[in-house]
């Protein structure tokens, strides 16, 4: 199968990322939509979260206008209510909670109303009439008048300020003043000192599609007729009334509410108890950490209310609830600007287009799939599983394009092939054990991996194979199933070959991957080392360190004790940070994220060694490498265990250098065998500005040999008679490449230096080729 | 599309020579290709060889950006 086959935009193949069931079962576990706990528990659902933020910004109207929102008469709400809202409010457990009704009182003080007449609404053809006067029938009358219903409200009052007054007794002269003046100015035609009779209302009805009572009014004419608790309809007088015969302020707006609904329904012909939606307080699923949150008291409310200042002031105290757990600490997510909910469905919706745009696919491919946000996610959101399922449904519906990970597979592939060595200890034909350093280590410390060698196979009983390569963690980052299937099968001959012996990992990826792999426990050469002892000239390090726990290590608590154990007998003191252990963060090697987004790559080694100036100590080579890249003093434990600093970190084409120098060493001071390398007859020099560029662009050394050679061999070049420099290409696979260089002729063979490289993916060709 | 059209055209410069051919590159019509997708471009290349010239600026500028753009088509 060739997997590094170009994708073609003009294949059109969809597999879905998931059932709907099955996207929703994972989107209902992201909190961060959920409301505050002092919106929940309000039944009219008033956004007090919102509503305090508008206030402490000083936008007064902003939040009165919120008000005027959810009821026709604020004044009444904001003095009456009997604020459940309080009562939840989160700072109540840690000093005293918000005075949420007293901030709503200063909205209404010192917002203005809104002015303009607002859209221009038709009256609708059903008429609605209200029998009597209490908080809840007035508060439905207004509620029908701004539904647009033309309403009759029959009241006892001679006028609207006692009629107010007898449903709001509670309220000031001024305010009743104000609330009646409001009521006069609504679209409803008010009968006044009416005779409250059952005789009146056997009369009106026959004139109106929606009728509506107090409850005192349904109690007197229609004794026993109690209002449906749902649509608040009762059976018999076919009359809209509270649930309760005296309810309070805030059930009596809720029920006008309710009642409000049932009219629509009923206006609309259909049962009043459909398509309610959901009405109501209710429960808030919504986590705050509370454990930064400063204890504060209240700001003393005074009789005539906060003055603008002191409510900016008991606005501020509010921590604004919400869930950020993940994105706290994700600098993936952070980057997304978007919380894990919404990421899911636009990746979803990415992996279903057909055709179009895939914005969605380097956000896919910069999730380093460390697992944090489900350790840090109170309800243990996966993002890691989501992006990794998309990664390979776009591998199997050919819309992932090779270029985000074509070097990492290639790579890869080097590792399980001209780098790989597999071998029995000399003198065995089948081994007890067998070490597995990983593609990294031999990278990036490739003294340490030949001394850790000769360590096992000196000390431990039985023989000790080696192989050195690739667990296959690479191919299963980048979605690629069949490579990873590939890789399996030859680890798994050549673990057959060595007798299954027992998996001695040096990398914490490599030891989850392979125990995945062959469903049995891998060591870590952690174990090991805290079994048999230090070997000798193990180096002592008296400096403080920071341990960095590897992401594959998260949740794996012997591995974090061990390695910690190893640190202490090798005398290291650790300074232990708060990302650490289960919540580790990952360097930006994981799941690719440094082929993809190196930006991404760098912001997140950067925030694994933010705590302290202090050197960095891991386990994992990935880790070692990335945080030294960075500029950070770091180094792997098996650096100190076998005293061979690796010193600066090796580009990329040193890192292949090493795997090839290691395996060269290896076979010929271990196992005894030649090598033979064979040299161009030709010198190529790559000076050091040269090689920070090659580095940078991805371009091998390997990939500049291979250019040269074809120039040598009678290939094109284009001279420059300006510059003096010759350019030549080569593709190779998906890639041209392209040389600046200039020769000289230094005795018999050529020197070619290389002045200039750079990469293309397209393919370019005179229109007359074919 | 047409045969027509060109997407991108560089000016063969006086100064650029095959170094195989010995002789200066001259603007000739080429394609682009990617991921099933063809662009004609004219650019500097031997008449004899057809060594086709792709400058830095062009491959790191515009042929980088027409490729990130297909790769998420």
């Amino acid at each position: 199968m060739d997997h590094f086959k170009e994708r073609s935009t003009r294949d059109y193949f969809q597999k879905k990322l998931y059932s709907l069931e099955g996207l929703m079962e994972r989107e209902n576990r992201c909190i961060y939509e959920e409301p505050a706990f002092c919106h929940a528990a309000c039944p009219l659902g008033l956004d007090a979260k919102k509503l305090i933020a508008f206030i402490e910004k000083g936008s007064f109207s902003e939040a009165r206008a919120m008000l005027e929102h959810i009821t026709p008469f604020p004044r009444i709400l904001v003095y009456g209510c009997e604020a459940p809202c309080k009562k939840v409010c989160r700072m109540n457990e840690v000093g005293e909670g918000i005075d949420i009704p007293a901030l709503e009182r200063a909205a209404i003080n010192h917002g203005s109303p809104k002015t303009g007449k607002g859209m221009l609404k038709f009256k609708k053809k059903q008429k609605a009439a209200v029998f009597g006067s209490d908080l809840f029938s007035l508060s439905l009358a207004a509620e029908l008048a701004r539904k647009s219903y033309p309403v009759s409200f029959y009241v006892s009052q001679a006028d609207a300020v006692s009629l107010i007054k007898d449903c709001a007794p509670f309220l000031s002269e001024d305010d009743l003043a104000k609330e009646a003046k409001k009521l006069e100015a609504m679209d409803i035609k008010i009968i006044y000192s009416a005779r409250l009779t059952k005789e009146l209302f056997e009369s009106e009805k026959k004139n109106f599609d929606i009728i509506a009572a107090a409850r005192s009014f349904l109690s007197i004419c229609f004794p026993g007729d109690l209002p449906d608790s749902r649509t608040l309809l009762s059976p018999v007088s076919q009359l809209l009334s509270s649930q309760n015969g005296d309810p309070n302020v805030l059930e009596a707006i809720f029920d006008a509410r309710r009642a409000g609904v049932s009219a629509d329904r009923i206006a609309q012909g259909l049962d009043p108890g459909s398509s309610r939606g959901e009405e109501g307080a209710r429960e808030s699923r919504l986590y705050t950490d509370m454990s930064e949150a400063v204890p504060s008291k209240r700001i003393p409310e005074p009789r005539e209310g906060y003055a603008r200042e002191a409510a900016i002031e008991e606005a501020a105290r509010c921590i604004q609830c919400k869930c950020e757990e993940c994105i706290k600490h994700c600098v993936f997510l952070q980057e997304t600007g978007k919380y894990p909910r919404i990421l899911t469905r636009e990746i979803y919706n990415n992996v279903d287009i057909i055709m179009g745009d895939h914005l969605m696919n380097k956000t896919i491919n910069s999730c380093s799939l460390c697992g944090q946000c489900t350790v840090t996610c109170p309800n243990g959101y996966d993002m890691a599983e989501i992006c990794r399922d998309a990664r390979e449904n776009m591998v199997s519906t050919t819309k992932m394009a090779l270029a985000y990970h074509e070097f990492a597979l290639l790579d890869m592939l080097f590792s399980n092939d001209e780098a790989f060595l597999s071998k029995p200890q000399s003198g065995y034909e089948e081994c007890k054990y067998v070490f597995f350093p990983g593609c990294q280590a031999g990278a990036i410390a490739p003294d340490a991996v030949f001394k850790a060698y000769s360590d096992l196979a000196g000390r431990l009983e039985g023989g000790v194979g080696l192989i050195n390569g690739c667990c296959g963690a690479i191919a299963k980052w980048a979605g690629r199933t069949a490579m990873y299937e590939e890789c399996e099968e030859l680890l798994i001959s050549e673990l057959k070959k060595l007798g299954n012996p027992q998996i001695i990992a040096a990398c914490p990826t490599c030891k989850k991957t392979l125990e995945e792999m062959i469903g049995a426990e891998v060591k870590g050469i952690w174990d090991i080392l805290n079994e048999n002892g230090l070997p000798a000239g193990a180096l002592e390090y008296d400096r403080p360190l920071i341990m960095h726990d590897s992401c594959s290590a998260r949740g794996d608590r012997d591995m974090q004790a061990a390695i910690r154990k190893l640190t202490d007998s090798l005398g290291c003191t650790l300074k232990e940070v708060p990302y650490n252990g289960d919540m580790t963060e990952c360097c930006g090697y994981g799941g690719l994220v440094s082929y993809v987004n190196k930006d991404l790559a760098s912001k997140m080694a950067q925030s694994c060694t933010k705590d302290e100036d202090v050197p960095y100590i891991s386990y994992c080579m990935a880790c070692r490498d990335r945080f030294a890249r960075e500029g950070r003093e770091s180094m792997h434990v098996l650096e100190l265990v076998y005293a061979a600093p690796a010193g600066n970190p090796p580009d990329i084409s040193e890192k292949r250098k090493n795997r090839l120098n290691l395996k060269r060493k290896l076979l010929e001071e271990v196992w005894n065998e030649e090598v033979i390398e064979v040299s161009p007859e030709y010198k190529i020099v790559i000076p050091e500005d040269v090689a920070e560029i090659l580095d940078q662009r991805m371009i091998l050394e390997e990939d500049v040999y291979d250019v040269i050679e074809a120039y040598h061999a009678g290939g094109s070049a284009v001279y420059d008679e300006k510059s003096g420099l010759l350019t030549s290409s080569l593709r190779k696979g998906n890639v041209t490449f392209w040389l600046n260089f200039t020769e000289d002729e230094a005795g018999e063979a050529g020197v070619y230096t290389i002045k200039g490289a750079y990469s293309h993916r397209m393919k370019v060709r005179t229109r007359y080729d074919v | 599309m047409t045969d027509n059209k060109v997407y991108y055209s560089v000016e063969a410069e006086e100064n650029l020579i095959c170094s195989k051919c010995g002789i200066p590159l001259e603007k000739t019509e080429a394609v682009f290709e990617y991921l099933d997708n063809s662009f004609p471009v004219e650019l500097p290349a031997c008449p004899k060889c057809g060594f086709v010239y792709v400058p830095e600026d062009l491959a790191l500028g515009k042929v980088l950006s027409v490729e990130k753009v297909l790769e998420d088509k």
